[in-house]
């Protein structure tokens, strides 16, 4: 899948599910700050990745993920191996 | 639809268990056994002949495999469900004297109490956190609240059920999902019916063995919305044996 479209579909989710302002997302943006997430809203994360890309995602997988860009190449990762 | 699923509900407490929220609370419910076909059916059809809706599931909460197959299998063909309650009550005793206990004895007994509790449960908690809301009760005992002699296998494992208990009632109340055990004493079931009643109720305060359905009854609260601001607790049912 094409990195432009991951990155479109995934801040599609996030503005739709994690009522995150759309001007708040950038590459650089701090992930947990910006989504304002808790440990328990990553299963949130991890569900609305399993609907939308169809790759499951576990704990490990976001070690080291704390910003956009990082997620996204994570997501892209996993999605296209 | 919501769901409630009692492990080793098919005899005993456990049956009362499921036959009572199924009354009390109108949840279908998923009777969990691992081989007695006959109890679990007759567990089904009391159920079903109060008006009820009963599903059996046959497996070993033991075997990781096993539970996560007949669990997602069982999820595939119901889509649109959700296990909003899951009552721990499957386990077994292999009692003796520590220093005689047999390497299967240890590990059957905390195989199926501990181990099924984290087969079971872990499977189910992340579409129940993604619900926010749940009712996880673990049938612990007085054996794990004090410890028992002859019953080290048995104590260690529901003691391990008590603090698994408390933290992970800690770990997800912020997603109303309360997590609490019932610790019972000397209970009728086929569990004590080897026990010479008229001896022990002696040391029982309230001078008798308890009846399977007073712990339902325990259970039946802790499963329903009434009990939403109690997590994290042992609540002992014992008639006073211990407190």
């Amino acid at each position: 899948m094409d990195t432009n479209l991951i990155v479109e579909k995934v801040n599609e989710f996030l503005i739709e599910e994690f009522e995150v302002d759309g001007e708040d997302i950038s590459p650089e943006a701090d992930l947990k700050e910006t989504l304002d997430l808790d440990s328990l809203d990553y299963v949130d994360l991890v569900v609305a990745i399993e609907a939308t890309f169809g790759v499951k995602l576990v704990g490990e997988d976001f070690v080291g993920v704390d910003n956009f860009q990082k997620f996204y190449d994570l997501i892209e990762k996993k999605v296209n191996s | 639809m919501k769901y409630a699923l009692i492990t080793g509900g098919s005899r005993g407490i456990g049956r009362a268990i499921a036959v009572k929220i199924a009354k009390e609370l109108q949840y279908p419910i998923l009777v969990n056994y691992q081989s007695n076909d006959i109890a679990a059916n007759e567990t089904k059809k009391i159920i079903e002949d109060e008006g009820g809706s009963c599903t059996l599931l046959k497996f070993n909460v033991a075997d990781i495999n096993d539970t996560h197959q007949v669990l997602d299998t069982w999820m595939e063909e119901n889509p649109d469900a959700t296990i909003e309650v899951i009552v721990n009550n499957a386990g077994i005793t292999r009692d003796g004297l520590f220093m005689w206990m047999k390497p299967e004895d240890w590990h059957d007994v905390l195989n199926i109490s501990l181990n099924g509790f984290y087969n079971v449960t872990n499977h189910l908690v992340q579409k129940m956190l993604t619900n926010r809301y749940g009712r996880i009760i673990n049938l612990v005992s007085v054996s794990g609240v004090k410890g028992t002699a002859g019953q080290v296998n048995y104590s260690a494992a529901k003691g391990a059920l008590v603090a698994a208990t408390k933290a992970l009632a800690q770990e997800i109340a912020k997603r109303k999902i309360t997590v609490n055990a019932v610790a019972p004493g000397f209970i009728k079931t086929d569990m004590t019916a080897e026990m010479d009643e008229k001896e022990l109720k002696r040391m029982i305060p309230v001078n008798r063995f308890g009846e399977a359905e007073e712990v339902a009854d325990l259970v039946s609260f802790l499963a329903s919305k009434k009990s939403s601001y109690i997590t994290g607790e042992v609540i002992n049912i014992n008639g006073g044996i211990y407190s």
